[in-house]
């Protein structure tokens, strides 16, 4: 027997209410755990970052040390090399200076110079040649000068000059 | 009083509020301070990133530097690691002298952190302005090189008979290693 002219609809557990409360829910989850999967994986690759960065940190500052050792070196060696050049040039000037100095008059046989003293083996005319023209800026340029004199076989006089610099210490501690 | 809330009501509005718990106790419990964790490394992060880029800056303006260093002063560092050698000595420096004898003496010892060695010379030259020569010449020579005191002159009819010692200064890592 029928009490209704309609059919009876299918009864479902997922009612409409259901379904948008799922749906919802589903949407706000879903981006919940993309969210929270978005800071798990950036906080991977920021410990991965850090990482890789420290260790670029640490090659650089290896890097700096060893080119500032580098540097230092070279300076220490352009320096050495500088006074090294120099010296020669300057006692380039000295020996100039020193045969520029001998007056045509007086022939050297024998120079010999050395870190504080300059010794001298020549011959002369004679001895007011020698006095006025080789002593004396001999004496202003030494501390102490010494000549001695004999003759040669052609009535010139052979002579050997010996000149000291006395240096500060040596001056002071006479003092 | 009858309740007007039907019993899948109820199962609908205790699973809302279940869920709802869920994603305020989730957002606060786990993601807010994970959000917050997140902006300090990426301040952090851009921190080291700033320290690394200057540091990186200042590494290549060293490495600017040091390369100028070597480019402008290649002789003289070159001529600090070369081993002094006699024959090549005598080959380059022959041409002042009438006669040239090199004796190696042995080494002196250190001196402002490099080797020294000391060379012995006696040589022949035409007139002085040969010795002047030579010694502008070996401060473009291959080494470091000194001439030190005492140097001799002596006549010797038309020749002069020279003799004076020279340094020779060295890396000590580049004499070691040889």
């Amino acid at each position: 027997m029928r009490y209704s002219y309609i059919n009876p609809r299918k009864k479902s557990v997922f009612t409409k209410e259901i379904q948008l409360l799922f749906t919802f829910f589903s949407v706000t989850l879903f981006m919940l755990f993309s969210t929270y999967a978005f800071l798990i994986f950036k906080d991977q690759r920021f410990m991965q970052e850090m990482s890789d960065i420290k260790m670029q940190k640490e090659e650089n500052r290896a890097n700096i040390v060893k080119m500032n050792s580098e540097i230092a070196t070279i300076e220490k060696q352009l320096l050495l090399s500088e006074k090294i050049f120099t010296k020669n040039s300057v006692l380039r000037d000295s020996i100039n200076n020193l045969f520029d100095l001998v007056p045509s008059r007086i022939t050297l046989s024998e120079a010999k110079i050395m870190e504080n003293a300059l010794i001298l083996h020549g011959i002369t005319p004679n001895k007011d040649v020698y006095n006025f023209m080789l002593q004396a800026p001999l004496r202003s340029i030494f501390h102490r000068t010494y000549s001695s004199f004999y003759p040669a076989q052609n009535g010139w006089l052979r002579f050997v000059s010996t000149n000291y610099i006395d240096n500060e210490e040596g001056l002071s501690s006479e003092e | 009083m009858k309740s007007s809330f039907s019993r899948q009501n109820i199962y609908l509005f205790t699973l809302c509020l279940f869920l709802l718990v869920f994603v305020l106790v989730f957002s606060f419990a786990v993601l807010i301070p994970e959000g917050k964790d997140y902006r300090l490394k990426r301040g952090e992060l851009k921190k080291e990133n700033l320290e690394l880029k200057q540091l990186s800056d200042f590494a290549i303006e060293k490495e600017v530097i040091l390369q100028k260093l070597q480019d402008d002063n290649s002789h003289a560092i070159k001529a600090f690691e070369n081993e002094f050698s006699s024959d090549k000595f005598k080959k380059q420096h022959q041409g002042f002298f009438s006669a040239l004898s090199i004796t190696k003496k042995s080494q002196l010892g250190d001196e402002d952190g490099f080797s020294v060695y000391e060379v012995n010379t006696t040589s022949e030259i035409s007139s002085p302005k040969s010795f002047y020569d030579f010694l502008d010449a070996v401060n473009k020579s291959n080494w470091i090189i000194a001439v030190n005191f005492p140097i001799a002159f002596k006549r010797d009819g038309e020749m002069i008979d020279s003799s004076f010692t020279m340094r020779v200064y060295n890396n000590k890592d580049s004499n070691s290693s040889k």
